[in-house]
């Protein structure tokens, strides 16, 4: 009982990799449904959600937020999606956006430059050197993405509890040792840990609310009770007041919620 | 039957992993005993060659640069010549930097994690979280700063092994269990190729060894007992250095032909 985000760059068999953990698990796999599901509920075209989580913000779009936003929508689908356990996401960035579930097993999955641009090569008919450069950017942009939302490499080995080269592992190598992980006791969903999600999930729901106007707040969520920390100058306006009792009215799961002006959000804040 | 290359962000972790690893195959273990048997083999002082592991060459050092790449190569044509052996644990020795294109040599990395990580440096040295943060920060950029003179691969380069497993959520003793089970994965067994590549290793180790006690700016390749050494030297110096060493590297066991690839060196020309 639990779940596994698997990561990849670019043809690195993530996606084979991410099926047969779920045939074998018998867990439900998803990827694209998250962003599905984001374009319906927040009506956004998909074609800009899948956008803003592959692409890197621009310059302009560093002020404007509006990439913040898709991917708070997409992070409160995924949560959505990943609350009734059992389920491995193979989409960008689950381990970044599922981060401070406690029972989420984040595997990345390697390959050597050669073999991917083999496939690439192959799959699209083009020369080598053209697989490579599409390769290369792929993986640059995939940089830029996660240093500009989150500061992080995702090449940075503690970022994941398990990366498997898949070189000289084979697919079924890789599925072998994601299930044995998967079943140890660190990634079992205990009670807590089902709660800490269900948190989550409201305070994604909130924060995703709130995104498009108040982009700068950070939204925590304790057994319900819900605390938005705000920056100093988005103090309660009336338009501010009126979004909040419109949450309140909208958003199930909320027993009560609060407002920190001026205070550090913690780290685990989304 | 394979070699397990076992290295961490955090020692005593790559000590304990290895051993357990070592326990449950039945393999020997190879780690820094080795140290005293090169020390006395090579004619190394046994303290600069541990220094060697540690430190970099700087103005400050006891090592110069040539005799830092002296001491790391003769500790790797042992590590190496011992390897060939089979069956074997590796940890503590830098292995998982120059052992490459080694098929059955799996190279696994063990993270200490972020959390536990530490957490073990606060109660290990009795300072506080944000202390240990730092300490453990400087330590990994010293620890890659080492790897890329040493070895000029950036050891916190995840792709560089076969298997990474972050001990935040994962217990150590299933991560044993994780290493272990690939002893029996077709790809990791010894095949005459990859044991050819590994005494091909070995061999330029031994050749490079013999070459930076007398000269530094040498790199070696072997292959089935030919060796290319590529080298820089100005043109008055050239014909001798390729005598020096086609003398000194065909002396070394295991070589049958030596070609020697000479470079202009410029601030040569000009003594």
């Amino acid at each position: 009982m639990s779940i596994i985000t698997i990561s990849r760059g670019s043809s690195s068999m993530g996606k084979a990799v991410a099926e047969q953990v779920a045939q074998k698990l018998n867990y439900q796999l998803i990827s694209r449904e998250v962003l599905l599901d984001a374009s319906n509920r927040f009506n956004v075209p998909e074609i800009k959600l899948e956008k803003a989580i592959h692409d890197a913000p621009g310059i302009l779009e560093r002020y404007r937020h509006g990439k913040q936003s898709y991917v708070a929508y997409i992070r409160s689908a995924l949560v959505e999606r990943v609350i009734g356990d059992n389920v491995v996401y193979h989409g960008l960035a689950g381990h970044l956006l599922l981060k401070g579930i406690p029972h989420v097993l984040k595997v990345r999955i390697n390959a050597d430059l050669e073999r991917r641009v083999a496939i690439v090569r192959e799959r699209d008919k083009i020369p080598a050197q053209d697989a490579r450069t599409r390769i290369l950017e792929d993986d640059k942009q995939r940089r830029k993405w996660t240093q500009s939302l989150y500061g992080q490499d995702p090449w940075d080995t503690s970022l994941y509890d398990l990366t498997v080269c898949i070189d000289k592992l084979s697919i079924e190598n890789a599925v072998d040792y994601i299930c044995q992980a998967a079943n140890t006791e660190g990634f079992k969903s205990s009670e807590k840990n089902i709660q800490k999600a269900k948190d989550m999930s409201v305070a994604c729901r909130v924060k995703a609310s709130l995104v498009e106007e108040f982009p700068n707040n950070s939204v925590k969520c304790e057994y319900g009770n819900v605390l938005i920390y705000m920056k100093g100058k988005d103090q309660m306006t009336g338009k501010l007041t009126k979004k909040l009792n419109h949450i309140r009215e909208s958003i199930s799961g909320i027993h009560h919620l609060e407002t920190h002006v001026g205070i550090e959000p913690p780290p685990d804040a989304v | 039957m394979s070699i397990f290359i076992i290295s961490s962000d955090a020692r005593e972790i790559e000590e304990s992993i290895a051993e357990k690893v070592t326990e449950a195959m039945g393999y020997k273990l190879l780690d820094r005993g080795i140290l005293a048997e090169v020390a006395a083999k090579y004619q190394i002082e046994p303290d600069k060659l541990n220094e060697a592991l540690k430190t970099t060459p700087s103005l400050f050092n006891k090592l110069s640069s040539r005799q830092w790449r002296h001491h790391l190569a003769c500790l790797e044509a042992e590590v190496l010549e011992t390897l060939m052996a089979d069956n074997i644990v590796c940890q503590g020795l830098a292995a998982h930097l120059y052992v490459t294109g080694v098929s059955h040599a799996m190279k696994v990395r063990v993270l200490s994690g972020n959390r536990k990580g530490i957490q073990g440096v606060a109660e290990k040295k009795g300072i506080s979280l944000q202390k240990a943060e730092k300490w453990r920060a400087s330590e990994l950029l010293h620890r890659k700063k080492w790897s890329l003179a040493a070895y000029n691969y950036d050891e916190t380069d995840l792709t560089r092994y076969d298997l990474v497993i972050n001990l935040d959520q994962i217990d150590p003793v299933e991560a044993v269990k994780t290493i272990t089970g690939a002893a029996e994965y077709r790809k990791f067994q010894v095949m005459t190729y990859s044991l050819k590549c590994l005494s091909d290793l070995a061999l330029a180790a031994k050749v490079n060894g013999v070459l930076l006690q007398s000269m530094a700016d040498v790199k070696v390749q072997a292959r089935d007992g030919s060796v290319v050494v590529l080298t820089k030297a100005s043109n008055r110096q050239k014909r001798k250095k390729i005598e020096t060493i086609k003398a000194l590297a065909g002396g070394v066991e295991g070589v049958t032909y030596v070609e020697v690839h000479v470079k202009k060196n410029i601030l040569g020309e000009m003594d």
